[in-house]
Formats: structure tokens, C-alpha cells, sequence
């Protein structure tokens, strides 16, 4: 009924004032749209929704805010009376059994089926789309796909596609790492997976940065493939040739523990500047206690909780993903900066609490 | 009939000459994995100097080594029966993930302190005598029963902290990956201490010598009477116990306990095993060959990072090196059967 309504408006503007000012007008009412449950039919409500989060990984705790966001939004469809199924697809980081997981899991589904996936590698992401697709479920990608994807090759079966900015994210924490060190000393930096798109993006936000500090001097660079334990080998062998650094910028958390735990080790904790992003609690609390600089948090819960909604939206039949414009399907999710200034703030609200969010507003995930 | 003698002498000559070129060239195998040790350090010396002879890069050396070594000593008691663990990943995971909840930490209020480091590593104890017992009794292939293990074990640590890995929080056990002893790190000594209890079993236990017996042909020691099953069990219970203590290490490096700990441990525990000289088919090699092997792997890595290897290129070259070393120490011949 809604839907009715807003492509008669569409229609209307179109005809009125032209294309480009129905979009916005478009874009306006969308950004409050809001679920009403009345408008689900109860076949709908009645039919078993398998719902799933497809991540690499659960020993990530970035990774396992995702599957917390899922199973906030499975409480929102319990409190509809949504009839549902929910589960992790865990592919350990291998290209293949994310895709294998995701062809079981759409195939058993029948086309009921929503999931949030976030693809081990850009290359795979549109064979985890087509494998939903091919069951007629609807899918939310996140972080990582070819340049020349677009989520209007699979209408309407893919959704959305979702980004913190990862360029934008490793620029600010390279920053603020430069900044804490006076802008000028040796840095060692902790990439993420090579060949990643998203530590390929954090890396070039941080090489935008670093042309901006001349004074900063890249000692010691190699990958840690976002582990920990890599990471801390890493940092305590450079550490005996460099032991004059002023900051390690780290591609994630994971690998900032284990930065931090290298310093540790040195005696140099809270000596030398360390950064990440996902502001896991450790690192969160390592800024709190002045042994980080800076994180970033690109929220998990609210990536995974709100594509699984508007996937939702797309499933009962409220909203019409092909009618939508590319701007509400291509967008960028909201991230912070977490730093020494804003610490307490942070951990008031996500650290020593749990998130709230409401599901019913698909759209509030939209960054601008 | 002269003739004939002098014929006889040239065979029996000839065969005394293959025996003895053997043994020169057993002698020599035998040393490869030293001299493969001594060229990377002569390699990593001559491109980064005093870098790489720095008191604190072979502090980071030995804390490197450490786990490393746990892991295969108890990998080459197993790989001397013949077999093959590949639980590793699993099981130090667990061990790790399991000793972090028990102790102060951050996740829950717990505080055993040292029982729950003995409990954890005390579970990695039980899986191994589990893969043994089901390996034995129901005539699985090692690999699959430790291969299904690893996957076990990596889901009882993924529960045990259910997404959130918990900080250590216990002062003690915070202090004891910096504390060092006659400037050996803590964790190394560790390593160390179960380095010379495996020498101890290998060599002076009735126990060391009937993993050999097994491990060249198991039909020999069983037609004497000892109990085969028993020695394999034991050994993949032995192995649980370096795993274990393996894992716990590894969460004192980190102060986290999380799955990752035991992350791609396993083969290159299986290479430094090979390249130290302890045969895939059993029967042959030891714990002393271990040290090297590990030593070869661990010295490889830190060097490679040290000379700031371009990181595209470094895992490929690194792969490389493995391959020269394993040509260079792996005993060959019309005799040996490679499968």
C-alpha cells in the first residue's frame, strides 16, 4: 500500500519537475522509511524466513558484532510475529566454503531467505549473489566487490551493497597517529590480507595521509593477515632493529593487540603510538588506559542488524529494491573515530551497554 | 680360476666402497639441517649485521621459537610412529581460549589462577588421548580423527569466550612473558623444560625406544609383546599435553585468549619435523632433530621480516627456502619409499 503510494509521488514529481528532483524527493521520504508490520501479509509472517549472516571468521570480535547485530534484529522479528530461522555462515576465511555455504544455504531456503554476506574477497562477492539469486532470496553485501559490480546486475535479488569508507577510516587513524607522534618519527605499518579491498583501501587512506606528514618516516612495513599472533611477531622483530619508533599504524584491532603486546613486551606500552579499526573492546579500553591512540568503529551490529532488514523489507514485499534509487542501494554505513577525546563516550554507549537500534527505520544505517 | 678371484674381490670391494659412500653421505644428511641453520644465520648476519645478532632480536627469537617448538616436539613423537596430527591448530586454540576464562580476565569472574591453566591444558590432554583411542580402536586414519579435532577443538573455543576473547587480567600472569632467567625469556624455558623431558623419554624410556620399534614396523613389537595400541595412544596423549602447554604460551604472548592462537601452526610444524630429519614413514629421526628443524623455521621467518622482504613476494620465498631445505636434509634413495 505504501509502496503503491510512493510510486504514484514518484510518478507524479517524474512527470512534474523532472527526473532528477523526484529522486530527491524520493530519497527524502525513503530516508524515514519505516516498517509497519500491519502491511506484512500473514502469509508472509507465517512462512519460515532463514535468515543469516555469511563472515569470515567468528574469533574476529569485530567479526562477532555482525552475528550480535543479526541476533538483535531476529528480536525485532520475534516482536513482529516473523516466523524465522537464523545462522551463522562461518567460512574460516576460504573463498570456497563462503560460496558453498551460501549455495546450501539459499538453495534449502527456497527464496526465503535474507542474508547479510560479507565476501572473504571482491572476486567471490558476485558468486555469493548469484547464488541467492538463483533461489529468488534477497542478499546485502558488505566491504568488498569489484569496481564494475553493481547491485543492479541482480535485480532485485541483491539489495544492497555497504561500506564503512575504508580509505577515509585508515586516513583518520593514520592521522591521528601522526598527530600524537608530533608529526614527524619512524612508523611501522601492520596491513591487513593482501590483496583485500578493504586493507588495500585502509592502506591507501593511510598513504594519503602519510603525503601529507613529510617529517613521518615508514620504517618497517609487511602484512599480518588481520591476526594477532602475526602481527605481535611482526612488531617484536622490528622492534630490535627500530627501536626508536613513534607509532605502528595497524590495518585492525586484532593486529593492534598484538602490536600492543609486542610493545609490552619491549617495555614501550604507552610509549609508542598504536592505531587499528573495529574499536574491538581491548583497543577501546587500550585508549581509555592511554596505550592506543585511536580506533575506528565501523559498528558490526549495525551493519549486520540493518541490511538484514532492509533485505526484509525487500522479502515481505515492502519495499521494491529495482524501483529504489542507487543511492539507497550503493552507500556508505557510518563509522567513528575513537579517540582519547571521546573514549568515555564510546564505552558508555557501546562497550558497558549494548547497542540499541530500531529496525523498523531501514534506512537510519545510511551515513549521510 | 685367478681371474675369477680378482672378480670376486672388485664385487666384494665395490659393495664395502657403496657401504662406506653411504655412511659419508648418511654423516653428511645428518648434518645438512645444521648447515642449513648456520647459512641463514650466516645470510640474515651478512644482510642486516648487528640487527640481526642484536640481544634483542635473539630475546624475539627465542620468544618465537618457543611455541613453535612445543608444538613439534610433541608433533614428532607421532610423526616417529608413522602418523600424522593435524589436530595442532585445534587444540592449542581450545587450550588457550579455555585457560583465558578460567583465569582473571575480563570476560566473567573467574580466578584459578594456575587450576585453570592445569584444566586447559589438561583438555588439550584429553582430545589427544581421544584421537589416539579412536585412531586405534576403530582403525581411523590419524589425519582424519585429528583433522575432525581440529575443527572440534576450534568450535569449543569459539564457545568458550563466545565472540568476545577475554584480556588476562592476572597480575602473575601478566608479569610472566616479560620475566626472564639468565636472559632466556620465561615462555622459553618453558619450551625447554619439555625439550629435555622429551629427550629424557626418547632415550632412557622403555616408552621412547617402542615408538621407534612401532614406527619402523609395528609387527616387531607386537610380536614381542608390547602392546602397540597402548604406545600410539600414549603418544597422541603426550602430544595433547605439548599442545596444551603450547596454547597456553601462546595466550600469555597475546594476554588474549581467542581460536587464532593455534592459527597455521600445523604445517609449518610438519615442515620444520621433516627438515629437521625425522622421516614422514616413521621410525627414523627424533627430538633432537626437532630442535633444529624448528629452529631453521623460526630463524627463517624472523629473518625474512627483518630485511623487510616485500610482503607479496615474502611467503613465496619463504616456500622456496622450504623446499631447498627439505631437498638438502630429506634422506633419499632407491631404498626409501616416498608416498
Amino acid at each position: 500500500m505504501k509502496m503503491k503510494k510512493f510510486t504514484a509521488m514518484l510518478m507524479t514529481a517524474a512527470m512534474a519537475v523532472g527526473t532528477f528532483s523526484a529522486t530527491a524527493m524520493a530519497s527524502e521520504d525513503l530516508s524515514s522509511f519505516t516498517i509497519d508490520p500491519a502491511q506484512i501479509p500473514q502469509e508472509k509472517l507465517d512462512t519460515t524466513l532463514s535468515v543469516a549472516v555469511s563472515v569470515r571468521g567468528l574469533e574476529n570480535p569485530y567479526i562477532n558484532t555482525i552475528k550480535l547485530g543479526m541476533d538483535m534484529f531476529c528480536e525485532y522479528l520475534d516482536s513482529i510475529g516473523q516466523k524465522y530461522e537464523a545462522q551463522v555462515l562461518d567460512s574460516g576465511g576460504s573463498n570456497d566454503e563462503e560460496i558453498n555455504n551460501m549455495k546450501q544455504f539459499s538453495a534449502k531456503a527456497n527464496g526465503n531467505a535474507i542474508a547479510y554476506a560479507d565476501p572473504n574477497e571482491s572476486a567471490i562477492c558476485t558468486a555469493l549473489v548469484e547464488a541467492m539469486a538463483e533461489s529468488g532470496g534477497y542478499i546485502g553485501t558488505a566491504w568488498n566487490r569489484e569496481d564494475e559490480d553493481t547491485v543492479e546486475d541482480y535485480n532485485p535479488n541483491w539489495v544492497i551493497h555497504t561500506s564503512p569508507d575504508d580509505f577515509v577510516n585508515g586516513k583518520a587513524t593514520a592521522t591521528a597517529l601522526f598527530e600524537s607522534m608530533g608529526g614527524s618519527g619512524q612508523v611501522f605499518v601492520v596491513e591487513g590480507l593482501l590483496g583485500n579491498t578493504c586493507a588495500n583501501n585502509r592502506r591507501a587512506g593511510f598513504d594519503a595521509a602519510l603525503e601529507e606528514y613529510p617529517d613521518i618516516e615508514v620504517v618497517a612495513e609487511d602484512t599480518g593477515n588481520w591476526n594477532t599472533t602475526e602481527a605481535l611477531t611482526l612488531v617484536e622483530t622490528w622492534l630490535s632493529q627500530y627501536p626508536e619508533v613513534g607509532g605502528i599504524w595497524c590495518a585492525n584491532d586484532n593486529m593492534a593487540t598484538g602490536a600492543m603486546q609486542a610493545l609490552d613486551g619491549a617495555g614501550l606500552l604507552g610509549k609508542v603510538g598504536v592505531t587499528g579499526i573495529d574499536a574491538n573492546t581491548d583497543i577501546v579500553e587500550a585508549i581509555a588506559a592511554g596505550n592506543a591512540t585511536a580506533t575506528v568503529s565501523s559498528n558490526g551490529y549495525l551493519q549486520g542488524g540493518y541490511t538484514l532488514a532492509i533485505c526484509y523489507a525487500a522479502w515481505a514485499g515492502l519495499i521494491d529494491p529495482e524501483e529504489l534509487p542507487l543511492e539507497y542501494r550503493e552507500f556508505a554505513t557510518p563509522a567513528t573515530l575513537v579517540t582519547a577525546e571521546n573514549v568515555e563516550e564510546y564505552k558508555a554507549e557501546f562497550v558497558d551497554a549494548s547497542p540499541e537500534f530500531d529496525f523498523s527505520q531501514i534506512f537510519w544505517c545510511k551515513a549521510d | 680360476m685367478a681371474k675369477e678371484n680378482q672378480a670376486a674381490l672388485t664385487i666384494q670391494e665395490e659393495f664395502a666402497n657403496k657401504i662406506k659412500a653411504e655412511n659419508r653421505r648418511e654423516k653428511l644428511i645428518k648434518w645438512a639441517p645444521v648447515l642449513v641453520l648456520a647459512a641463514l644465520i650466516i645470510v640474515f648476519t651478512a644482510a642486516r649485521g648487528t640487527a640481526f645478532f642484536s640481544a634483542s632480536n635473539l630475546v624475539a627469537i627465542l620468544n618465537q621459537w618457543a611455541i613453535p617448538l612445543l608444538v613439534a616436539l610433541g608433533l614428532t613423537f607421532v610423526i616417529m610412529l608413522g602418523s600424522i596430527d593435524l589436530s595442532i591448530d585445534g587444540t592449542v586454540g581450545m587450550a588457550g581460549s579455555i585457560a583465558s576464562v578460567l583465569v582473571a580476565n575480563t570476560l566473567n569472574s573467574n580466578n584459578l589462577g594456575i587450576f585453570g591453566i592445569i584444566i586447559a591444558i589438561l583438555c588439550s590432554v584429553f582430545v589427544g588421548f581421544l584421537i589416539g583411542l579412536i585412531h586405534v580402536k576403530l582403525k581411523i586414519p590419524s589425519f582424519m580423527v585429528s583433522f575432525a579435532f581440529q575443527n572440534i577443538c576450534i568450535g569449543i573455543a569459539y564457545i568458550s569466550y563466545s565472540g568476545t576473547p577475554a584480556t588476562i587480567t592476572d597480575p602473575l600472569l601478566k608479569a610472566l612473558p616479560k620475566t626472564s632467567f639468565l636472559g632466556i625469556p620465561f615462555i622459553t624455558w618453558v619450551a625447554l623444560i619439555m625439550l629435555v623431558v622429551c629427550i629424557y623419554i626418547q632415550e632412557f624410556t622403555p616408552f621412547g625406544r617402542h615408538i621407534y620399534a612401532v614406527g619402523t614396523d609395528e609387527t616387531i613389537p607386537r610380536s614381542v609383546g608390547i602392546n602397540v595400541d597402548v604406545v600410539k595412544i600414549k603418544v597422541f596423549t603426550l602430544a595433547g599435553l605439548l599442545f596444551g602447554i603450547a596454547g597456553v604460551i601462546g595466550l600469555l604472548r597475546l594476554g588474549q585468549g581467542q581460536a587464532g592462537i593455534g592459527k597455521d601452526l600445523m604445517f609449518p610444524a610438519q615442515a620444520a619435523v621433516v627438515i629437521g630429519g625425522t622421516s614422514l614413514a616413521g621410525g627414523k629421526g627424533g627430538v633432537i632433530n626437532t630442535i633444529v628443524g624448528t629452529l631453521i623455521m623460526t630463524v627463517l621467518i624472523n629473518g625474512l621480516t627483518m630485511m623487510g622482504v616485500n610482503p607479496n613476494i615474502k611467503t613465496g620465498i619463504q616456500g622456496v627456502i622450504i623446499l631447498v631445505a627439505v631437498i638438502l636434509t630429506v634422506k633419499r634413495g632407491a631404498t626409501v619409499i616416498s608416498k
